[in-house]
């Protein structure tokens, strides 16, 4: 077992997240050094809605047929989800979605995304 | 199911169960101590998150080495899944996620000393349980209807080999005969799934054996997504859907298993195959335990899934009152997470947050046809209320069904993944 080595990684990753909406791309490079090594989750508001979010999209972004959310920004996320809120199309399911989260939790939810701890999480 | 024989297990138990052989209380311990009883999908989803934010012992404990999803086993009825690709594997989403994983079935609750106590006599303490045990049949209420009973006229509502029976009786009966659904009254696992599994057995039966019929036998005069099943039915399947509601036929009280025959207060009707969906109740544990009300199923504080009657323990899944919320994998994994995060804050004092509880099913009218429902929920009055409701409407072009059914895939492989840690 590489119990040790592993550990070690992941809690680096875990200090760089802390620091991760400066340095995401920092980020993103610690976490593809332990491929299939599941990351502690943390507990932030943005965590808590994000695991919503993985009940459709594959945090790997591998899944076919409901668009990845691992290469998306930020800003690109709070767009797209106020242009589901204001429209039952393209997608009645997001559409629910977006006017369930007030703004404070769309902001939330958007930065633990793009902060690509989303993106690095293995399943 | 798999061919594990009990020398297989005791080397499984002992050598990844250490927690097994000292027994022991929880409290005084360093880290504090989480047990999940079934690892179905609210009891796999709770396991998984809890272990992941590495600041909990989690213990599983589950008989079934491996969960077969009911969601899509309607799929591998009409030939279109095999059941091998709607199964995963407990003991990889244990070791991935590191969870100890106890296969066995636990036989008694002790709420006071806080313990739970396994099939082989040894006990086990915790800090808070998570009690996911899905749903177990109100034997008595159709007369005849009994374990046996079921190995002839199959529910096939807990998938796995009884989805292969009811497979088998479809595939090698004859064209030109009935096949009958039971359907039980409000409220049981997953509203819309006996007539997804109408409309798919129609689609096996279109190909293969098209004299032959579906009848649906319902304990109700209305049913969920009603206007869509029957719109998809008249589209794909003229004349081989027939859905014969309670206020028609009377409830079915009893069955009659040598003759194959469904036995309602009006009328005896004879199946070439028979799938009897009995009412349904809260798994028998939580009955045991104290956890369920005069209804069979489990109250619960909306906020926190702990249960109203016994304090520290959580209920998660199919077993509870979900209020509007409906029995499905969707709903069990949402109150999972919901349920985790609140376990957490309770333990160690990570930050609390309002629940999002949320329902989107993707329900079958043919392979190529699927619709969904997206539901969002909110605690009010120590109820789970409905906020928002959209779902697909008839006469969508082909084209968006067509986009659902595709999505559908990706949602299974996507859903099975968070739940069970991407692993089959
Ligand atoms: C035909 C069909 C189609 C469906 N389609 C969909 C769908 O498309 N979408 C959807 O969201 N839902 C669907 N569902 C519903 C979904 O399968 C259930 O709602 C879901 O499985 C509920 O999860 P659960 O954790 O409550 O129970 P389960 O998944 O049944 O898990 C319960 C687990 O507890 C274990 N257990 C019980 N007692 C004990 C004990 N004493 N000790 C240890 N372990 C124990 C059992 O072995 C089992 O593994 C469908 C259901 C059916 C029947």
């Amino acid at each position: 077992m590489t119990a040790e080595p592993v550990a070690a990684i992941v809690s680096l990753a875990r200090g760089i997240a802390a620091e991760s909406r400066y340095f995401p791309g920092a980020l993103l490079s610690a976490f593809l050094l332990v491929p299939g090594v599941s990351a502690a989750a943390d507990t932030s508001q943005g965590a808590q809605i994000a695991a919503t979010c993985a009940s459709c999209h594959d945090p790997t972004g591998r899944g076919q047929g409901i668009p990845p959310l691992t290469t998306l920004d930020e800003q690109t996320i709070v767009k797209r989800m106020r242009a589901f809120r204001a429209s039952e199309s393209p997608s009645h399911v997001m559409h629910a979605v977006a006017l369930s989260l007030g703004d404070d939790e769309l902001a939330a939810v958007a930065r633990y995304l793009a902060d690509s701890a989303y993106a690095g999480r293995q399943p | 199911m798999t061919g594990w024989t009990r020398r297989q297990i005791g080397g499984l138990a002992a050598g990844a169960l250490v927690a097994t052989a000292a027994p022991h209380i929880a409290h005084g311990r360093g880290r504090p101590r989480v047990v999940v009883v079934g690892g179905g999908i609210g009891g796999a989803t709770v396991a998984r998150y809890l272990a992941d934010l590495e600041t909990i012992d989690v213990t599983l404990i589950e008989p079934n080495p491996t969960h077969v999803t009911c969601f899509f086993s309607n799929l591998y009825l009409a030939g279109l899944r095999s059941l091998d690709s709607l199964t995963f594997d407990l003991r990889s989403l244990a070791e991935r996620h590191r969870i100890t994983f106890i296969r066995m079935r636990a036989v008694a609750i002790d709420p006071t000393a806080r313990s739970v106590v396994l099939q082989d006599g040894a006990r086990l303490g915790f800090d808070r349980l998570v009690v996911a045990p899905g749903i177990a049949f109100k034997l008595g209420e159709i007369g005849g209807y009994d374990e046996a009973a079921a190995e002839i006229m199959p529910h096939a509502w807990v998938a796995g080999p009884q989805s292969e029976l009811l497979r088998r009786q479809l595939e090698s009966m004859e064209d030109g005969g009935v096949f009958v659904i039971a359907a039980p009254a409000n409220p049981f696992r997953c509203p819309p799934a006996p007539y997804e599994r109408a409309s798919l057995v129609a689609y096996y039966l279109k190909q293969f054996k098209p004299r032959s019929k579906v009848l649906i036998l319902d304990a109700k005069d209305r049913f969920s997504g009603q206007e869509l099943f029957q719109d998809a039915w008249s589209r794909h399947y003229p004349g081989m859907i027939e859905w014969l509601p309670v206020q028609f036929i009377g409830k079915t009280r009893a069955v009659d298993a040598a003759t194959r025959s469904v036995v309602t207060e009006g009328e005896t009707f004879k199946a070439a195959v028979a799938n009897v969906i009995p009412p349904q109740k809260a798994g028998s544990i939580a009955e045991r335990t104290g956890l369920t009300d005069a209804t069979g199923w489990c109250p619960v504080d909306p906020l926190t899934f702990e249960s109203t009657l016994q304090r520290g323990i959580h209920v998660v899944g199919d077993a509870i009152i979900g209020g509007d919320m409906p029995k499905s994998a969707f709903s069990a994994n949402s109150q999972a997470k919901a349920c985790c995060f609140a376990v957490a804050a309770a333990l160690t004092g990570s930050p609390r947050f309002p629940p999002h509880l949320f329902n989107s099913c993707y329900t079958f009218l043919a392979p190529d046809d699927a619709f969904t429902n997206a539901i969002t929920f909110a605690p009010k009055d120590g109820k789970i209320k409905t906020v928002k409701m959209f779902i697909s409407k008839v006469g969508e072009s082909a084209k968006v069904r067509r986009r659902l059914a595709h999505q559908a895939v990706g949602w299974y492989s996507a859903f099975t993944a968070d739940v069970f840690g991407g692993v089959s």
